[in-house]
This record gives structure tokens, C-alpha cells and sequence, in this order.
């Protein structure tokens, strides 16, 4: 677990505690240590709060934001006091700098907005088409499942998890991640068929074809077809809270 | 399997037994597809004396070249027999997933035959048939029967058509049901379902249905797909469906309000699809692989009917549970949808019978007495909802309802038929014909009887006197209150029609917001099969379908005396409150007489000429005409 010293790094508003620029706070294990004579703005901590366990992780996923999520900011609008979040090395005391590389985007993944889905299966048919040129779902690497009697209509389809739970279910390394998409896809030489990675997946997003192979989304290369189908954006291939 | 299956499954209920039959070139070629097929075979092996109930009547579903593939809407299915309701032609079909699982499974057509000695329901997969007991499932609900069939089956990707409660008790006007709501409603097909002891046909597929010519196949869809989605209509039938024409006819003053006796309905905004979408919609619902999702799915959150939530309703349900039976409360009347989806009833025959219950009530011809104590008044909706239940169970009143208008006036008496709002005895939809001349004419001719469905001619709403010109020779054939032209236009959109329930796919997109020109649907199937088929074929195979279906009826005993109104749409104008519309009647004869030109059927009995079936190949039917 990393240590973190959180400091006052700009004042852009107008701060009536005040806090003053290079005013900082530490936290040192589960332990937040304050400087003898100092304080710490209530409001401020609180917003960043549930943040600093976040950043204090070692884990260093793929497809993770928060090593690269320094600043945070005051939630009141007229304060603007910008903190910084400095990640220390508890043993070595230096502070840890995690660059972001040339191309080192974060990737997109696929979203799904099941309160959006119509339930047509447009999108099974078009990757069963794409795929296997048979427009029968059966075989399709995204699968709707529909509850009639309650409107709901859930797709299921891998979500390109950070710390892959199939991945690390198979006893064999049959799955990889492709290094551009980062979609999962099956070495189908090595598989056994045990499923095991079917059960470890948490949106039940891997089933098997009946030559008992995981079927799961190999998001086409990068231009889903599935989410190019739907008509009502159900499923989008992006980041999170952005626009495509 | 290149869009066809080329395979025809016959189902024998009498031994439980099946064969699996080769589908004749003859029936693609001439036929096309599900409702071709069907009307063929219907022809051909269903004798018009055959009792509809009886185990020689025959339940035939068929599905066309275009179901289950990646085309908008692809998902009808026709369910086919001799009607218990008209005593005449019968066919109904459903959107969902039925249709497209039925290809999955490997069959164009499915033929059930014989009956059953005990309840039973059947379920195909892939090209496979098994027979189980329905005897746990006997008179339970549409929704409880599918639960209760994907449980056994341990596969919540079967799909299942099913028959209510009501098919069971006899109702004439009860449907098959898929995916609880989808509903082949009308013509009484759940009628002859459930007298074959069939609860319910279940089906899974998992075989390929591929493209002959994929890359080709998937071009013309970016071609539809644009059409689709640059439509004029998109957005609103996306956000409303069909539930949109409760405002839009009641603007136009011929929405069907307290049975027809008015076209205005003073709490229309209230019970409009407009509302609705902004009230009780949680989302948007689509059929099978559809881009236009034009469903929805309701939850009520509070009040009487606290937690009732459907997918639903259509305008012909909705209307016909508000404005025709006079009740301004959208809630009740998403109640009465949903017992008749439970039930498996026709929304449209049921709120015909009800409302027609309701006008004789207002009259003196029935009294409370009558009606088992209900007060029939209008916008009673306690008892609209009771009397849904009682018809369901043909208990009391109920039962004197439950075999169509026609037969309820009868029973009745007392000159009660004149106010009988069918055609060939199938009770007619939730429009004023007379506010809609083109639909008026469409609904006289219709195969089936009083139904809208087989022509949907739209144009009329366009004022475009160009395109009126242009493509059927009359500006006034752009206008809804105007005659001329008309006959041609029922006649094209007939033929429209004809081409969505052959190729299955929904008439929203084929003839309503008219996507896919017979030109594009020629190009796609020679895309997708194996055969080849040009724009004059395909136009030809519609008209066919078309004049093999009135033969059809003309064995049964209809003529052009039959092809007409009921007394009230060509005598009585719609009061002056209609707008536009108020004072019109529908002058019929005019229209009829240039539809049977443009058709060339004899004018007097309105049978096709022997000029037209040689032109059309149907040699073979002259002599049971002539």
C-alpha cells in the first residue's frame, strides 16, 4: 500500500477557511496524520475522501484511471482550491510518478445500458452474421437475455474487465488479451472445456458453443458491429461518461 | 439454408406422430413466403364446408424468406385456418421471435392436423418434434403458460405461441399469443388452436440461416437502414408506435368513439399515445432484430392498478378499451389490455362486442337485467373490465358475447344487428371509416373480413396531390375524405401487404412508412436465396395471393353484396363535431366499382374474371369458381 501526502497545490477561487497554497495532510496506512498547527478544510476532505483508499492500491491494472489522477477539486464553486495527491513509497519515502506514455489512452470498453434495451436482438444476429454468417444467435458472442413477464432485457457481453476474472479462472491460459482492444479471445488449442471461466465471469457473459468453447466478444477487431446495429444505444464502445 | 428452409413439418395430433415434407418450388416461386404459403395450402387442403372446430380444419403457421435475417422488423409469423369467427378465410399473424426460432428450427411451414385426445402442447426443435401433457397448464393464462413451459423446457430461449383461457372456453374471436403480448388476434385462430387440445406450439432453433450472397445482402440493408432511419415517421413511431393514431385520428375526428357514434373523443389527450409515452413508458420494446423500435413497456406505479406493468398496448387496443366504450382513464384501459393479452382475446372484436353491449344498454334494447347486472353506460370501466372476464369465461352475458358480434346480435334480436360494426362477420377497428374513405374501401374488400390490416392504405394521409398524379392517376387519392383513385390505391397497398406477410416482416415499415420497393425486395432476395425473382414477379405473386384469397371466400359464399359497411358508416353522417370530417358518410359503390376494374373482378359477384386468374397462373382454380 502506498502512502499519500495531499497538498494545496492552487488556490483558483476564493477560499474562506482559508487554506493556503502548500498546505498539505498525509496518509500514512489507514491513518490520516494532519501537521502539528495545521488543519484540513471538513468539506474538501470529505469530497476526496472515499478517493484516498483508491489511490493508496499497489494493484497496477490494466485499463486503470487512477494512477494517472492526481488532481482533485474543492466541491465549492467559488473556492476552486485544487489539491494535488502525491503517491509515496512507505519504505523508500519517494514519491512515485506514474507518466502517462505516448499512445497510452485509456482504452475503450464495451457499455451497456440495460434499462435502454429494447430486447430485439439485432445485435446477436448481426455478430452471428459477421462471425458465423449464419444469422441464427445461437452461436453470437453477445447474448440477450430476456425476463418478459418484468421488461427486462440484459445483455450480456464481456465488458473487457481490468483484472480479467476469466483470465485468471483458467487453468490453462487459454484466454489472452488482445494487446490493442484488450478483448478477451480463446486460444481454442489450449481449452478444455472445464468452464470455469464461464462461472468466474460476473455479467455471465461467456457461453459455450457445442463444441463446448467459450464464446466470448472479440469486439471485432475494434468496431463492434453489435453497437453499430443497436438502435437505441443500448450499447456503446467507449469510455464511460464520455462522448464517443 | 439461403432464406428458405425448403422443409414443411406436418404434425399428426391424432397418432402424435410428424412428417417432414419438402417444400414445393412451386410455393416460392408462386407464393413467395408465410402468408402466400399459408392461404396456398389452406386452399388446397382445407375444403371451405370443413367444420372450423372440427379435426379436419387445419392450423398452419408459416413464416417467409426474410424472417430471422438482419431486415427491420423481420419477425411475423402466420398462424392460417378456416375461421370459427367468419366461418370463412382465417389468418392472423404476430411480431416477437416465434417467427424468426421457427426458421432457426428449420421449417418454412408448420401443418397441424387432426386432434389431440388429451391437452397437450407441442415442441419442435430443430426439425425435431416431441408431444407433452398440457394437463398442468389446461385454462391457465397466456403469461403463466409461457412461464411455466420455458421452466420445463429449462430454456429461456424457446419461444412460445399459446392459447388463454378463452381459446379454451370456445371464445370465437381468441388468439395465439407470443411473448405474452404478441398477439395473432384476430379471426379466431386460438379458437381452432385449442380445439385441436393444443395449449400451446413451442420452439427453439439453433440451425444456420445464412445469405447466399452475404456482402450483396448486406449492402441493400445499409440501402433500407437509411431509408429506415431518415423516415419522416422515425422518431415518433419510436417513441410511440401505433398508440400515436389516437391523437392524430381524433384530431382528424374520426377516432371510434362510443361506438362509432362519434368521431371525437373529449378526453382523447388523456388517453393518448402521447401520454402515455410520457406517463407510464419505462422504454421502448422491439421485435426481432428490429431498428424501429415502436413497442413499449408500461409500468403503473401507484393507485387501483399499482404494479400492473406490460409491454403494450398497440392504438387498436388502446382505443378500443378508451374511446370506443367511452372511458377517459388510460389506466383502466391499460387494465382491460392487459386481462384480454392474459386471456387471449382479439382487442378489437372484444371492445366491439362491449361497446356494441354498451349502445344497445343506451338504447332499451338490453337492460342491467340483461347484462347480469352490470350498468352498461359509457365509461363504466369497472364493468368493461368485468364483462372482459365474463366473455373470457363465456360466463353469463358474457357468453351471449363471446361468439362475435354478429352471432351476439342474433341472439339479442330485437333489430339489434344493424349496429353490429363488422364486415363478413369480424368485427371492424378503432377508425371511423368514414373519416378515411381509402381505409372505408379497404375494410369492405378485405379477405378476412372487417379488417384494416390487409391494406393500410396510408397514402391517403399524405396531401400530396402530385404524388396522388403520379402514381394512381388522381390527386383526390392523396386526401383521406376524397374518392377518386381510391380503388387503385387499396388495390396497391393490398398487394404492399401481401408482400410484408410473405416476406414476414412487419407492415409498419413495408406498407405503412413504405420501405423496401418491390425493386429492393427483388434485389434482396436474390441476395439472400437461391432463386431469383424480378419486381414484376414479386407484384404478380401479391395480386395472386390476393385473388387466390378471395376465391377462397367466394367458395364460402361471399360476394360483392358482402363487400360493404355496416348501415351507420354509409347513411349516418359523423356529427358536426368532427372537424374535417363531420358530415361525411362513405360513398362505397363508386370506390367499389373502380377497385374491381383496377382488380378486374366482375362487377356484379365480385369474382375474379378468368382473364385475370389465366394472367395470374391460377388455371388450376377456375373450376371451383366457375
Amino acid at each position: 500500500m502506498y502512502d499519500l501526502k495531499v497538498v494545496v497545490e492552487e488556490v483558483k477561487g476564493f477560499c474562506d477557511m482559508p487554506m493556503h497554497v502548500g498546505d498539505y495532510f498525509e496518509v500514512k496506512g489507514g491513518k490520516i496524520v494532519i501537521p502539528e498547527g495545521k488543519y484540513m478544510c471538513i468539506w474538501a476532505l470529505q469530497s476526496m475522501m472515499p478517493f484516498l483508499p483508491a489511490k493508496q492500491r499497489k494493484i497496477d491494472e490494466e485499463n486503470d484511471w487512477i494512477p494517472y489522477t492526481e488532481r482533485l477539486c474543492c466541491p465549492d464553486p467559488n473556492g476552486m482550491v485544487i489539491y494535488r495527491i502525491e503517491t509515496i513509497d512507505p519504505l523508500t519515502k519517494e514519491v512515485i510518478k506514474k507518466e502517462r506514455k505516448e499512445g497510452d489512452t485509456v482504452k475503450k470498453r464495451m457499455l451497456v445500458n440495460e434499462d435502454l434495451c429494447t430486447g430485439c436482438r439485432a445485435c446477436e444476429t448481426v455478430c452471428s452474421f459477421n462471425h458465423t454468417g449464419s444469422f441464427c444467435g445461437e452461436n453470437a458472442k453477445i447474448q440477450i437475455r430476456k425476463i418478459e413477464e418484468e421488461g427486462k432485457d440484459i445483455p450480456q457481453v464481456c465488458r473487457q474487465c481490468g483484472n480479467a476474472p476469466c483470465i485468471e479462472a483458467c487453468p490453462l491460459d487459454a484466454l489472452y488479451k488482445n494487446s490493442e482492444t484488450k478483448a478477451v479471445l480463446v486460444n481454442e488449442d489450449k481449452c478444455i472445456g472445464c468452464k470455469k471461466c464461464e462461472k468466474a465471469c460476473p455479467f455471465g457473459s461467456i457461453h459455450f458453443s457445442e463444441n463446448n468453447k467459450p464464446i466470448i466478444c472479440d469486439l471485432c477487431g475494434g468496431d463492434p458491429a453489435c453497437v453499430k446495429r443497436c438502435p437505441v444505444s443500448a450499447l456503446t464502445y467507449g469510455n464511460a461518461g464520455k462522448k464517443n | 439454408m439461403f432464406g428458405y428452409c425448403n422443409k414443411v413439418l406436418r404434425i399428426n395430433l391424432t397418432n402424435e406422430s410428424y412428417t417432414i415434407e419438402d417444400l414445393p418450388e412451386e410455393y416460392i416461386k408462386k407464393y413467395l413466403g408465410g402468408r402466400g404459403f399459408n392461404m396456398k395450402r389452406l386452399y388446397d387442403e382445407v375444403s371451405p364446408e370443413v367444420d372450423a372446430l372440427g379435426p379436419h380444419n387445419k392450423f398452419i403457421i408459416g413464416v417467409g424468406p426474410l424472417s430471422g435475417t438482419l431486415f427491420p422488423g423481420s419477425a411475423r409469423v402466420n398462424f392460417s385456418a378456416k375461421s370459427p369467427q367468419t366461418d370463412s378465410l382465417g389468418d392472423s399473424n404476430a411480431g416477437g421471435f416465434f417467427g424468426p426460432e421457427l426458421k432457426f428450427a428449420g421449417f418454412d411451414q408448420v401443418i397441424i392436423e387432426g386432434k389431440a385426445k388429451e391437452k397437450k402442447y407441442i415442441f419442435i426443435k430443430n426439425r425435431e418434434v416431441t408431444f407433452h401433457s398440457a394437463r398442468n397448464i389446461e385454462g391457465k393464462d397466456v403469461f403463466e403458460t409461457q412461464r411455466i413451459i420455458l421452466e420445463e423446457l429449462k430454456d429461456d430461449r424457446v419461444q412460445v405461441a399459446s392459447v388463454g383461457p378463452a381459446a379454451e372456453n370456445g371464445v370465437k374471436y381468441s388468439g395465439v399469443f407470443c411473448n405474452l403480448v404478441r398477439a395473432a388476434a384476430r379471426t379466431g385462430m386460438g379458437a381452432v388452436l385449442a380445439s385441436k387440445n393444443v395449449k400451446a406450439v413451442a420452439v427453439r432453433g439453433t440451425m444456420d440461416l445464412k445469405a447466399k450472397n452475404p456482402e450483396e445482402f448486406m449492402r441493400i440493408l445499409k440501402e433500407v437502414d437509411h431509408d429506415v432511419y431518415n423516415h419522416y415517421e422515425y422518431e415518433t413511431r419510436k417513441l410511440m408506435g401505433t398508440t400515436k393514431l389516437v391523437h392524430a385520428l381524433n384530431e382528424a375526428g374520426c377516432l371510434a368513439t362510443r361506438h362509432f357514434q362519434t368521431g371525437r373523443f373529449e378526453h382523447a389527450e388523456e388517453v393518448s399515445g402521447e401520454y402515455l409515452a410520457e406517463t407510464y413508458k419505462k422504454k421502448s420494446k422491439g421485435c426481432f432484430a428490429c431498428t424501429i423500435p415502436c413497442s413499449r413497456f408500461y409500468e403503473i406505479q401507484k393507485g387501483k392498478y399499482k404494479g400492473l406493468k406490460s409491454e403494450g398496448p398497440e392504438f387498436e387496443g388502446l382505443a378500443g378499451f378508451s374511446s370506443r366504450v367511452g372511458v377517459g382513464d388510460i389506466e383502466s384501459s391499460l387494465k382491460a389490455v392487459d386481462l384480454c393479452n392474459r386471456y387471449g382475446m382479439d382487442v378489437i372484436s372484444v371492445s366491439e362486442c362491449i361497446s356494441f353491449a354498451m349502445e344497445l344498454y343506451q338504447i332499451g334494447i338490453i337492460t342491467k337485467e340483461d347484462a347480469d347486472g352490470l350498468d352498461l353506460t359509457w365509461g363504466n370501466s369497472d364493468s368493461v373490465l368485468e364483462l372482459i372476464t365474463k366473455i373470457a369465461y363465456r360466463k353469463g352475458f358474457g357468453d351471449v358475447l363471446a361468439d362475435g358480434v354478429v352471432k351476439a346480435a342474433e341472439r339479442i334480436g330485437k333489430n339489434s344487428e344493424k349496429y353490429a360494426m363488422h364486415v363478413k362477420k369480424l368485427e371492424i377497428f378503432q377508425a371511423d371509416p368514414r373519416g378515411l374513405k381509402g381505409y372505408a374501401l379497404g375494410v369492405a374488400v378485405a379477405s378476412r373480413g372487417g379488417d384494416h390490416l390487409r391494406s393500410e392504405p396510408s397514402f391517403e394521409f399524405t396531401e400530396d396531390s402530385e404524388e396522388g398524379i403520379r402514381r394512381f392517376g388522381a390527386a383526390e387519392s392523396a386526401f383521406r375524405l376524397e374518392y377518386k383513385g381510391k380503388g387503385r390505391v387499396v388495390k396497391f397497398f393490398e398487394e404492399r401487404s401481401a408482400l410484408a406477410d410473405c416476406l414476414n416482416v412487419c407492415k409498419n415499415t413495408i406498407t405503412n412508412m413504405e420501405i423496401l420497393p418491390f425493386e429492393q425486395a427483388a434485389e434482396m432476395l436474390n441476395a439472400l436465396t437461391e432463386y431469383n425473382f424480378s419486381k414484376e414477379e414479386l407484384q404478380k405473386i401479391a395480386e395472386r395471393i390476393v385473388n387466390l384469397e378471395r376465391a377462397y371466400v367466394v367458395r364460402c359464399g361471399i360476394t360483392r353484396k358482402d363487400d360493404t359497411l355496416p348501415e351507420r358508416f354509409l347513411k349516418e353522417p359523423l356529427p358536426s363535431d368532427c372537424g374535417q370530417s363531420a358530415g361525411s358518410v362513405v360513398e362505397l359503390e363508386l370506390m367499389l366499382d373502380e377497385y374491381y376494374k383496377s382488380r378486374n373482378w366482375n362487377f356484379i359477384t365480385g369474382i375474379p374474371t378468368i382473364e385475370k386468374l389465366m394472367e395470374l397462373d391460377l388455371n388450376d382454380i377456375i373450376k371451383d369458381l366457375y
